[in-house]
């Protein structure tokens, strides 16, 4: 049944389809260029996250897209909705901030020619809840007890619904992660211009 | 795809801006055991209020819900600037934006400082976030109070 197919790849020859491996490499790097662009404009490592869970419901649904940034000079308000990860926790959280105190903290790093008193680091420690949830989400810190600025992914600006799901399919069902790629490899291969 | 973008693009000339009215009716403030750590004393404070806005303004064909939340601002004595929720609400339809609450919070208000001895006066307000179906998330503010309102002496028990 694939003989025509590989007929057709002998007629090709072996430059045509290196040229379309390339082809198909050049994609797969802008996608990634693309990706990483976004995240450098955004300052965040994801700029694009998929809701995973229910706990904002009905705000977010399960496979519902948001976007992220996350200016570094700007404070985080009660009311945003905040994508975290805590050290120890394997997935981000998307969740709503409940509670912001904005602490001075004061770092003096002593070095071998005195004391050097560095500029007081702005720090807020946050407290999220999703909206879905009863309580706070201390239980999910990990055992701190307060969000701190670095724990945080970023802030969702856009929201657009449903178009995840296809990760999610994909993480449910593996063998379509692995037929699509699959075809998509193949038709890379096979099809010319 | 281009009829989504021109939802969220829709939605920016939509720009209404409701305000309603906030009072704070007591504020009373009982110590009570931490939550995560038994042995510690921690006084919590309790909010009651009576809000009234009307919010339908904000619903367009592209608002999915509203979130509404009443916060309490206030910079403690040490300089640190604190935003806390007390309450909120979600309002999914637009027969339901008209607001008269009385209530009280819903979440616990401590201060970090474990007690609200020395904490200047706070002020209220109430705040909206408008969801949409798809787009951008929006954030206004609905009610304030006029006038900070101060936090009394802690109580010794619940009278």
């Amino acid at each position: 049944m694939f003989s025509d197919e590989i007929k057709t790849l002998r007629r090709l020859g072996f430059r045509h389809l290196l040229l379309q491996v390339l082809n198909f490499a050049s994609v797969i790097a802008s996608g990634l260029m693309i990706w990483k662009g976004l995240g450098l404009i955004t300052n965040t490592e994801s700029p694009i996250v998929v809701v995973l869970s229910g706990s904002m419901e009905p705000a977010f649904y399960r496979g519902d897209l948001l976007f992220l940034t996350n200016p570094p000079t700007e404070r985080y308000h009660t009311g945003d909705i905040t994508v975290y990860k805590v050290p120890g926790g394997d997935i981000p959280i998307v969740h709503r901030v409940l509670e912001t105190h904005d602490v001075i903290a004061k770092k003096s790093k002593s070095s071998s020619n005195g004391d050097i008193e560095l500029a007081p680091v702005q720090n807020q420690l946050l407290l999220t809840k999703g909206d879905n949830n009863a309580v706070d989400d201390i239980e999910l810190y990990q055992g701190l007890d307060w969000l701190e600025r670095r724990h945080i992914v970023g802030k969702v600006r856009g929201f657009l619904p449903y178009i995840g799901y296809v990760t999610i399919a994909m993480n449910d069902f593996p063998q379509l992660k692995y037929a699509l790629l699959g075809g998509l490899g193949l038709l890379a291969l096979i099809q010319r211009e | 795809m281009a009829l989504l973008a021109a939802i969220a693009l829709s939605t920016f000339v939509f720009t209404a801006d409701p305000k309603g009215d906030l009072a704070i009716a007591s504020v009373k403030v009982y110590p009570a055991k931490a939550r995560r750590y038994p042995n510690k004393q921690q006084e919590f404070a309790f909010v009651n209020f009576n809000v009234s806005a009307d919010l339908t303004p904000l619903f367009n064909w592209n608002t999915k819900q509203l979130f509404l939340y009443l916060e309490a601002e206030y910079t403690n004595a040490k300089g640190v600037k604190n935003d806390v929720v007390v309450w909120d609400r979600i309002v999914r339809r637009k027969e339901d934006a008209v607001l008269n609450v009385v209530g009280k919070n819903k979440y616990m208000f401590r201060e970090l400082s474990s007690t609200f001895k020395q904490v200047p006066p706070a002020h209220y307000s109430l705040k909206y976030n408008v969801m949409p179906y798809v787009g951008v998330l929006t954030y206004g503010e609905a009610a304030r109070t006029l006038e900070p309102v101060a936090f009394p002496l802690a109580q010794e028990s619940v009278s």
